[in-house]
Formats: structure tokens, C-alpha cells, sequence
């Protein structure tokens, strides 16, 4: 929900920054005494104003990917005590392996746990701890690539 | 504002945006982030570190053992149904396959303002992040007579899974015919909830089979069973009936070595052979020592978001040590769990980024009630950011219905798979 409100937030901004850039631009033209310095301002501005906002949305967009992936896995990890580091269990260590399944198998496994459709020991009381997005996340973490 | 002015400060802003986002990669890079203690909160914040930073953060340990002993399971070697060399993981795998320094030390002081930790061998580290994962001390001193008792080696503890986990089992299989084991429990909370139980089970499946007369004496001072207690009464009762004597709300406040006497603070004296008083505990040496443990002396405060202290900057704490949340109980699994979240925390503080807002935990606990039934509870936490702290679901999490040799093969697989997420 945070990130939503980050990459809302930057957009925003983006927008203001814009609108601001705009609003001193058209004053400067309409000002401007000499029309040969607003010749060579406008290009100015606009590159400007293109790399800045090209860079700074690209750096915001990228920390919100490297910063939600990283929650991402940080959630997928809470698996990794029973089912192994990334999901690559200890084989013939005696806990069930899920790095064969799918991604699309993990999410139906674990929501039958979740409604209990599917029976166990231990899943069917775990999974009914996670929302039903954050099983996706898990799903989609560990599931075969 | 002129427009030059304006100018002059959009371009500094964006300049300073763009900048960002390499300049907290090298932050990440450059910094010395250092992990005390080597066990499952410790060990696990290290390897995450590293994998959380895609390989990229500089990361050492200090980690006074050679090798990783297990508490969890121990009792399975009191009991004489496992060794020791089965519940042993060795440390090289961090350096080897995650490139993590490791220092074989152990930490004498933290100096939180001048960030430096000073080992036991005189040299001084520099950190900019320093994780604390010091389980817990005992506090011999709660039981009059039980420090030098300790010390002789004629009562011993064996909560802190090593040779004394090893001279416990010899003290067992070489008690009188029909003598009495005596295990005593401190006040919650203390490490591993369910552990004296186990334990009193474990000691009772090897009187059963090789001292059939000898008796197990659980004295609790706390009010009941502090975990899966239907669970264990049930066991007590159809499989050790006879054999294991459970005494709740007893609490041992002295002992005398050379008779085996046991003092309690209300009922008369008990009488024992092999005696294994466990006396309360609080949190690492280290964190009291450093001003850590601002909760009634004992225990550290922690924000959940992030593990870091809230007395000390940059020193994050996981595991037994910390002033637990409401139903979260201090086992391996959870310092697993907590380390985890403050590895994310710290690779996104380093980053610039924001920690996550919803970090989760969950706790497994499996316990052997003979050699090769289990008995399980398991829990999740949500952290909740109104009270800021975490939650058990409602609805989720539980207990066995009865104990079972399946559990008992994926309690096994627990056990690996923990293992090797933590020093693999």
C-alpha cells in the first residue's frame, strides 16, 4: 500500500514539477524583451527538463522495483525454514519439496490449505495467517521458473 | 523568486534525484555492517544480508564456536537417542559459498557512539550497522547454590546446546537404579516455551527402556504447562504414567549440591539424583552490557519494523534477547524469522529506500514426546502498524491433535531445512 503511495506521490510531483516548469516557460515567453535569448532559452529548458524528469523518474521507478522486490522476497523467506533457501528444500531431508511446483500449483496448494479443502498438520494453520495477496506473492517467489 | 533562483534550484533538485539512487548503492557497499553471535538470529541475518544485497554488502560475523550446535533437538541427545555430531552444522559455508567474513571472537564491549565493538583479543571493528544476536545469559544467581554447583559441573544446564548437553545424558545413563531426575523451569518467559517438557519427556522414554523405576520430577514455577499443555498432560499420563510427576506453581529458589536437595520458595524440599535446574533468564551479556535491555533490565525493546534497538542507533537485536511481542515466543524459528526482517530493513535503509511496512513472521515448533512422535504448534505474525507491533492472525496458527511419527519426520525436515537456510 506504501509503494502505491510512493510512485502516486512521485508521479504527482512529476506533474507539479511540469506544470511549474510550463507556467515559467510561457511567462518567459511572454516576457521575454529579447526574442533571440528566448530562442535559445526554450530549447534549454526543455532538454533540461526532459533529462531531469527522464532521470529522476527513472531512479524513483527503479528504487520502488528494487524496494518491492525486496519485501517480496523478504515475505517468500518466511517460507524458507520448512521449504529451503528461494524455495530449494534440503532433498531427502524429510520436509515435502516445492521447487517442482509451479507457481500456479503453490497458490492452489496453499489456498486448499488456507479454506481447508486440502488437509495437514502445519500448512493448513499457517496459511490461514497470509491474505490471499500475499499467497500470490509467496506463489509467484517460489514457484518453478 | 527569479527565475534564475528557480532554475538554479529545480536543476540542484533533480541533480540530487538522479544522484540518489547510486549514491545509496554505494552507501550499501561502503558500509561495515557486523552480526554478533553465530546462532539462528545471527547466522540468518548474516546469509541475508548478503543475499538480500544481491552479494553486495560487506558483511562479517563474530562467533565465538567452531561449529553450530543446535538447541533445538538437544533433547534427543540428553534422551540418548541422537548425538551430538547430528545436531552440528559447521560455520564455513557462510564464508565459503555466501563470502561472509567470519571472525572467531567474541565481543567484550559495543561503543554505541563511536560505533566500535571491541573483541575479547583487544581488536577494535568499526560498524555502521551492527546486528546483536546474543540469546540469552542465565542467571545463575536466581537459585542460591546453583552458580558454583554449575561451575563443579555437578548440576548442569544444558540449555546451551554444547558439551553440557552431552554430560547430561552421562549423568542420566549413569544414575542410581530407581533414582530421580529433577528438572526445574523459571518463570516465563524464557527460551524455548515447550523445551522443559520436552526434555522431562525425553529423560522419561530412556528411564522407561534402561531404568524402569526411576522417576522424573517437572517442578514449574509457573502456574501451568506454558505450552502444548494438553498435549504433553496427555502423553504424561498414557505413556510415563507413573514415570514423570508434574508440579506446577513450584518455584526453586536454592539447592544443595553434595545432598541433591532442592529448595522451593513455598513447598518442602525435593530430593533428587541427577538435578537440572534451569534459572531465569534475561538477554545476552552483550545487550545488557551495552545499555540494551531496556525492558525491566532483562530484555531488549526493539521496533518490530526493523529490529533496531530503541535505546542504541544502528544496533539491531533479534532473537531470545528482545522483549517479545504478544504471543511470540523466543525459539530459533522466530530469531530465523526476526532476522530476516532486519537483514530487509537494514539492505533498504542502506539503500534509501523505506522498510518495508508489513514485514510477517511465523513460528514453527515441533517436540519430541519419545524418540519418534511429535508433537507440533505453529503461529503467524502480521505486523500492525497501529500498535506497532506484531499480531498473531486469528483463526491461523495451532497444535497438533495428537502426537505422530509423521511429525516426527518432518520435524527432522524442520530441522535440516533450518539448518541450511541459516548456514547454508
Amino acid at each position: 500500500m506504501n509503494l502505491k503511495w510512493m510512485s502516486l506521490l512521485t508521479s504527482f510531483l512529476i506533474k507539479i514539477l511540469t506544470m511549474h516548469f510550463m507556467t515559467y516557460y510561457l511567462e518567459i515567453i511572454r516576457t521575454e524583451i529579447n526574442p533571440m535569448r528566448a530562442k535559445y532559452l526554450k530549447p534549454a529548458i526543455l532538454a533540461s527538463l526532459y533529462i531531469g524528469i527522464s532521470q529522476w523518474s527513472g531512479a524513483a521507478l527503479a528504487q520502488n522495483a528494487d524496494a518491492s522486490n525486496l519485501y517480496k522476497r523478504g515475505l517468500a523467506a518466511t517460507c524458507a525454514n520448512c521449504h529451503g533457501t528461494d524455495g530449494k528444500g534440503v532433498v531427502d531431508g524429510g520436509m515435502p519439496l516445492i521447487n517442482n511446483l509451479t507457481s500456479e500449483q503453490i497458490l492452489t496448494q496453499m489456498k486448499a490449505f488456507k479454506s481447508g479443502a486440502r488437509e495437514g498438520t502445519i500448512m493448513p494453520q499457517l496459511a490461514k495467517g497470509y491474505t490471499d495477496e500475499q499467497l500470490e506473492i509467496i506463489a509467484n517467489q517460489l514457484g518453478k521458473k | 523568486m527569479d527565475r534564475r533562483h528557480f532554475i538554479g534550484q529545480s536543476a540542484a533538485a533533480l541533480g540530487l534525484l538522479s544522484g540518489f539512487s547510486g549514491q545509496a548503492q554505494a552507501n550499501l557497499q561502503k558500509a561495515e555492517i557486523l552480526v554478533i553471535g553465530g546462532g539462528y538470529g545471527g547466522a540468518t541475518a548474516a546469509k541475508y544480508l548478503r543475499l538480500f544485497s544481491n552479494n553486495t554488502a560487506r558483511v562479517t560475523l563474530i562467533e565465538p564456536n567452531t561449529s553450530f550446535i543446535s538447541c533445538p533437538m538437544s533433547n534427543l541427545v540428553i534422551g540418548g537417542s541422537r548425538s551430538l555430531a547430528e545436531i552440528t552444522s559447521p560455520y564455513d559455508t557462510l564464508s565459503k559459498r555466501h563470502g561472509i567474513k567470519i571472525i572467531q571472537d567474541s565481543v567484550s564491549s559495543i561503543d554505541s557512539d563511536k560505533k566500535t565493538v571491541k573483541l575479547a583479543s583487544g581488536k577494535t571493528l568499526r560498524y555502521d550497522k551492527v546486528v546483536v544476536s546474543p540469546g540469552v545469559s542465565l542467571n545463575f544467581k536466581s537459585i542460591e547454590g546453583l552458580a558454583q554447583a554449575n561451575k563443579d559441573g555437578v548440576i548442569l544446564q544444558a540449555w546451551k546446546a554444547g558439551p553440557e548437553t552431552v554430560a547430561l545424558h552421562k549423568q542420566i545413563a549413569t544414575m542410581r537404579e530407581g533414582g530421580t531426575f529433577v528438572i526445574s523451569i523459571p518463570e516465563a518467559p524464557y527460551r524455548c516455551p515447550p523445551g522443559p517438557y520436552e526434555r522431562a519427556c525425553q529423560v522419561a522414554n530412556y528411564l522407561k527402556q534402561n531404568n524402569p523405576k526411576g522417576k522424573v520430577i517437572i517442578l514449574d514455577a509457573n502456574q501451568d504447562v506454558t505450552s502444548k499443555g494438553a498435549l504433553f498432560k496427555k502423553v504424561w499420563a498414557e505413556q510415563y504414567a507413573g514415570i514423570i510427576e508434574y508440579r506446577p506453581k513450584s518455584n526453586v529458589v536454592g539447592v544443595d549440591a553434595k545432598t541433591k536437595t532442592v529448595k522451593l520458595e513455598v513447598e518442602d524440599d525435593v530430593k533428587g539424583d541427577v538435578l537440572n535446574l534451569l534459572p531465569q533468564m534475561a538477554a545476552g551479556e552483550i545487550a545488557i552490557k551495552t545499555g540494551l535491555a531496556n525492558s525491566n533490565g532483562r530484555w531488549v525493546n526493539v521496533n518490530f519494523l526493523n529490529f533496531e534497538s530503541t535505546a542504541r542507533k544502528d544496533i539491531y537485536v533479534l532473537g531470545d534477547a528482545i522483549q517479545i511481542a504478544p504471543a511470540m515466543p523466543k525459539s530459533g524459528h522466530m530469531a530465523n524469522q526476526h532476522a530476516k526482517v532486519a537483514a530487509a530493513a537494514i539492505v533498504a535503509e542502506l539503500s534509501g529506500w523505506e522498510v518495508n511496512p508489513a514485514p510477517v513472521l511465523t513460528n514453527t515448533c515441533y517436540s519430541f514426546v519419545n524418540s519418534k512422535e511429535v508433537v507440533h504448534v505453529a503461529s503467524v505474525h502480521q505486523y500492525n502498524a497501529a500498535e506497532k507491533t506484531f499480531k498473531t492472525v486469528p483463526g491461523s496458527g495451532g497444535v497438533s491433535p495428537a502426537p505422530s511419527t509423521l511429525e516426527g519426520v518432518y520435524a527432522w525436515g524442520w530441522a535440516h531445512n533450518i539448518w541450511a537456510d541459516s548456514l547454508g
